[in-house]
Order: structure tokens, then sequence, then C-alpha cells
């Protein structure tokens, strides 16, 4: 709640700030869905400033456990918005992007990505 | 056993499955560590290379190299491997192989002095034709005029004969 999050696809916004995480109850972590509110965005994009979006965490800066017993931790918390389904809304992503989306079935986010860490 | 131990980008230690920390930077670049220590020490922007216990500053100091050596001196030495190549048939090589000195060094001698036989007749040859040149000219010239096809007799080729 109240995070804000870099977006780092082309859907026009730039940042948004987290309202709600729909799943765990200590908030979301990389790999889960959010609804948030754009706060920031480019002047020609599909989303606009105060709209309500979902979007999926592709970096947080809280280190997440691996299946292996690692941990992978980034350097900035960055979303890609989403439409209810869960298909992103952009065309491109940039930045490194978790294996962790494979699992949560994001997979059309993991194809666009430049770069899977 | 193991899946496959990992090293840490700062110390150089072992990373085994199930330990150390994964750090993404924004740039797509990423970095093992294997405890908190080197996370810490890198976030922090200090130099493994300054720092007795990494495995870089061991490296940078040369120590324990006395014993990677020791280990290196003890590959065998290759031996020639006899294989045929174009060219050359494996029967032909192992021949050359075997020539003794004595007759490479006849066969050496035999084919010099081929060569200078050869350049002492095409000498002696263009010699006659220019005496007949010469010849020809003065009967045609006259008396007075010294005969101008003797005086240049081209480069000298018993010297480039004998270098051979």
């Amino acid at each position: 709640m109240r995070t804000v999050l870099k977006v780092v696809d082309n859907s026009g916004a730039k940042k948004v700030m987290c309202i709600q995480a729909l799943k765990g109850k200590k908030g979301a972590r990389l790999g889960d869905t959010i609804i948030a509110s754009v706060k920031e965005a480019m002047p020609n994009g599909k989303v606009k400033k105060g709209k309500v979006v979902y979007g999926v965490v592709v970096r947080a800066a809280m280190q997440r456990g691996r299946c292996d017993g690692s941990e992978v931790k980034f350097d900035d918390n960055a979303v890609v918005l989403v439409d209810k389904q869960g298909q992103p809304i952009g065309t491109r992503v940039f930045g490194p992007v978790p294996h962790e989306l494979r699992q949560k079935k994001h997979v059309k986010i993991l194809t666009l990505a430049e770069h899977i860490a | 056993m193991v899946l496959k131990t990992e090293l840490c980008r700062f110390s150089g230690a072992k990373i085994y499955p199930g330990k150390g920390i994964r750090f993404v930077r924004g740039d797509s670049q990423v970095f093992l560590f294997s405890n908190s220590k080197c996370k810490r020490y890198f976030h922090n922007r200090l130099k493994p290379s300054k720092l007795t216990w990494t495995a870089m500053y061991r490296k940078q100091h040369k120590k324990d190299i006395a014993q990677e050596a020791v280990k290196k001196r003890r590959r065998t030495a290759k031996k020639p491997y006899s294989r045929s190549i174009v060219g050359a048939t494996l029967e032909v090589i192992q021949k050359k192989r075997s020539e003794k000195p004595e007759v490479r060094d006849a066969a050496r001698e035999a084919a010099l002095r081929e060569i200078k036989e050869r350049i002492k007749k095409t000498k002696d040859e263009k010699k006659a034709k220019k005496a007949e040149v010469a010849a020809k000219q003065q009967k045609t010239q006259g008396k007075g005029n010294l005969p101008k096809g003797g005086a240049p007799k081209g480069p000298k080729l018993g010297g480039g004969g004998g270098k051979r």
C-alpha cells in the first residue's frame, strides 16, 4: 500500500501507487498482482493519470526465496501493467524479470522481457 | 550430489545450493554473494582486491602460485604425430624422416651443382650471342666505332649462382 512503483512497459504510465495487494496478508511480493493507481503518465499513452489498473510486480528490492534455497533481490521496485485477465497492456518490457513469473503463469511478460534473471 | 556450486562474485568462495544471495542490478547484471558479509561490503562499495581474505586479493598478490606451478609441470611432452598430409603420403614422410644426414647432404650438393652448371650454360650462351651481335655491328658500322654491344654485359650472373 502506498508504495510507488516504476512502470517498465510502454503502456504510457510512468509511476503507479499500490492501493491493494490481491494476495497475501502481509503484502505483495515479487511476482504477485496488485491493484494500483496511476500517479504519473506520459502525455499520449494508453493509460491516463488517475486510472486504477492491475499490475504484476516484476522487480522488488525485497528478497524472495527461490526453490533451491537462494534468494533474489533487485535494485528497484517495478511493475508491468496488465488487464484483469493477466495479459499485459503494453507491448514491450524493459529491464530484467525473474523466473518466478513462469510459475504464476505470466508467460506473456516473460516472452516480452529482454533479460530473465 | 550437488547441483552446481557457484562462485561468489566478491570473495571467490564456493556457494552451495541453498545458500547465497543473488542480486540483479538495474542494468541486468547478476551478482552472486556467498553471505551477507560479501553483500554488505559490495553495497558499501568496498573493493575485494583490497581485502586480504578474498580470492581477488590473493591472486593479485600472487599467493599460492608456487603450488599451481608445480602442478602444471606434470604434463607429458607431446610426441611427434605420424599422419599423412595432402601432398605427402605417410610413406614419403617416413622415408624423408629416416634419411641419413649424409644422404641429405649429397642430394643437396647434387642439386647445387646442377644449378651452377645451368647458370654457366646460360652465361656462355649469352656471351656467344653478344659476341655475334657485336661482330655484325662492327661490320655494318665501320671500323671507327667501338662495338657498343660489348660494353653493357648485363648483371653479373656468376655472383648470384655462387651464393646459392
